[in-house]
């Protein structure tokens, strides 16, 4: 068994557009690899061909040069699909099927039958909280709903692998919370998740491993904290210091040759974190 | 999202898990899912228009005998239900394949371990259901009507025939006899199966033409067109090809659409069957082996454009 999960070696995919002979590099040979049990992030601007190397790992698009593996077999070998989980961004599903169709019909799609279909159907409702939406029509679902429903379609048959195509376009930042916590979940309990996004921050939270992607190309690859990392600075956070103190800090720090305070002040919270406090705070004096 | 619940596993997870190389449970999963959408997408409300048609072709007083009339609700009533069912046939499945696409929703559904001739087979075997679920009810719709239109001209000529005191009994039994051999009887079973052959070869085709189609509109017009060219091509090509001054080309074409385009006038023999004439169960067979034929062409033809096609 393969311990890198995905494994894609000098892939170049070219689309040819229209009858004209003109042609479009949209992946210009890309390597990277994703281990067993790490949550690799793929970003990039819009056109930059997360999309396509994704299609390539799921086996929708084929290479035009290079190679595509999936636990050691081919992205277009019909048994990697058995262990991929895929979550489109904006997740598009039959929307006159309910909740628990949805998961039934794509459950059945990976054999599944009978009373392991059933419980599954009714653990994974109850893992993205939907159990009271569940029959439902998707036709009637907010964007939060579907995108939860989609995750739970993405772990039916019980990938190794779940690929997550822009997992919180579109979300509020509360769902977009409870979806950047159940990665991170799925992580502790052994999946290996590859999510491609530009929402940056939530990349940053999530990934163990990031590649970024321009035009087609990998400009950097690495792990998070080596990446993100400003060698020569070091961040100090402080509690309860007073006047007297911080002048010694001060004092210390001018006596240090070449070392200098570049900024000072007080850490403030990001915007996300305020708004889901004051939603948190809101739903318990509901209760 | 629920904090407290880890995420579940249905079974250990290990190396790749087998996939069978063909999964009979797999095309009826998107069969049934298919059957599901049709009738969601509420398409039997065309049967309140077919019911409609019936109910007043049904109650026209034709100035003709009861035999007549009654052949003559049969052939409307018939002509209709095939009209319905070949159109739908179009319709419906030039709907599902494009739409997928369009909607996405195939990503979904080819990135789970579904071959793709599952797909296609899955596709088409939903729309026949409901093509022949529709047919059942038009025909029980038509029954009705003929039943009992039927039993109206009988007990009128009896009563008539009887009350004039100038016909014998075996007179009488005659003129009856010609009624209900115009009337409701098994053999018109074999017909209502001709226009399901029909609107099965039809839909095999529109899935064909939805593989490389870019929407549903374009495959709805070119199906109804290439229909209506195999309802014409065996007497366009016998003139064609008879025609002492025709070029080369002309004749290799008329060869071509021959060969490209299934002969729907094959069919007609159901016309006959409607209007009273004997079954050959032999070309019934031979028909329906034909359709198979078709079908099986159609579906890899489909499976030859659609199984690299990318998304």
């Amino acid at each position: 068994m393969s311990d890198l999960a995905v494994e894609v070696k000098n892939l170049t995919k070219v689309f040819a557009l229209g009858l004209k002979k003109e042609y479009v590099v949209a992946v210009d040979n890309l390597s990277f690899e994703v281990k067993a049990g790490e949550v690799y992030g793929l970003i990039g601007p819009n056109g930059s061909g997360k999309s396509t190397t994704m299609k390539v790992v799921l086996g929708l698009m084929a290479p035009s040069k290079g190679e595509a593996r999936v636990f050691g077999l081919d992205s277009g070998d019909i048994r990697a699909r058995n262990e991929i989980g895929f979550l489109p961004e904006n997740p598009y599903f039959y929307k006159h099927l309910s909740g628990a169709e949805t998961l039934r019909f794509y459950g059945k799609l990976c054999g599944m039958r009978g009373r392991e279909l059933e419980n599954r159907v009714t653990e994974l409702l109850k893992l993205v909280d939907l159990e009271g939406a569940a029959n439902r029509r998707l036709g009637g679902y907010s964007k939060g709903m579907l995108q939860r429903i989609g995750l739970a379609q993405s772990l039916v048959q019980n990938p190794r692998l779940v690929i997550l195509d822009e997992p919180t376009a579109g979300v509020d930042p509360i769902g977009s919370r409870q979806i950047r916590d159940l990665i991170l979940r799925l992580r502790d309990e052994g999946y290996t998740v590859f999510l491609c996004s530009h929402l940056l921050e939530q990349v940053q939270e999530v990934c163990d491993r990031v590649g970024i992607l321009f035009q087609g190309r990998m400009r950097r690859e690495g792990r998070l904290e080596e990446l993100i990392a400003i060698e020569e600075q070091t961040a100090l956070t402080l509690e309860g210091a007073s006047p007297e103190l911080l002048a010694r800090v001060h004092e210390l720090v001018a006596a240090e040759p070449g070392a200098k305070i570049v900024s000072e002040g007080h850490p403030r919270t990001s915007l996300e974190h305020l708004f889901i406090q004051i939603a948190e705070r809101s739903r318990e004096a509901k209760k | 999202m629920n904090a407290e619940t880890t995420v579940p596993k249905s079974s250990p997870r290990g190396a790749a898990r087998p996939v069978p190389l063909f999964s009979p449970g797999r095309v009826a999963t998107i069969a049934s899912g298919t059957v599901t959408q049709l009738v969601r997408m509420k398409t039997f409300y065309f049967l309140l228009a077919f019911a409609l048609v019936v109910v007043a072709v049904g109650n026209f007083n034709l100035p003709a005998t009861p035999a007549k009339e009654l052949s003559m609700i049969k052939k409307v009533s018939f002509g209709t239900m095939d009209l319905f069912a070949w159109l739908f046939a179009i319709v419906a499945t030039a709907l599902l394949l494009p739409r997928d696409q369009e909607d996405r929703t195939l990503y979904t559904i080819l990135s789970k371990p579904v071959r793709r001739i599952e797909y296609l087979l899955g596709k088409l075997c939903g729309v026949l259901v409901v093509v022949g679920i529709s047919l059942v009810i038009m025909y029980g719709i038509c029954a009705v009507m003929i039943g009992a239109r039927e039993s109206l001209f009988v007990s009128a000529e009896i009563e008539a025939m009887t009350s004039s005191g100038r016909y014998s009994p075996e007179e009488i039994e005659e003129q009856v006899g010609l009624i209900r051999q115009q009337g409701l009887r098994p053999e018109l079973g074999i017909a209502v199966g001709a226009s399901f052959l029909k609107a099965a070869v039809v839909a095999g085709m529109t899935i064909f033409l939805s593989t490389f189609a870019s929407s549903s509109l374009f495959t709805i017009i070119v199906s109804i067109l290439l229909f209506l060219i195999g309802h014409a091509h065996t007497m366009a090509s016998s003139f064609w090809l008879h025609s002492s001054d025709n070029s080369m080309i002309v004749q290799m074409l008329v060869k071509v659409v021959k060969i490209l385009i299934p002969d729907f006038q094959l069919y007609s023999f159901s016309e006959g069957i409607v209007q009273g004439e004997a079954v050959v169960y032999a070309l019934v067979g031979q028909m329906g082996l034909v359709t198979l034929g078709y079908l099986v062409v159609f579906l890899l033809l489909s499976l030859l454009v659609f199984v690299d096609k990318e998304f």
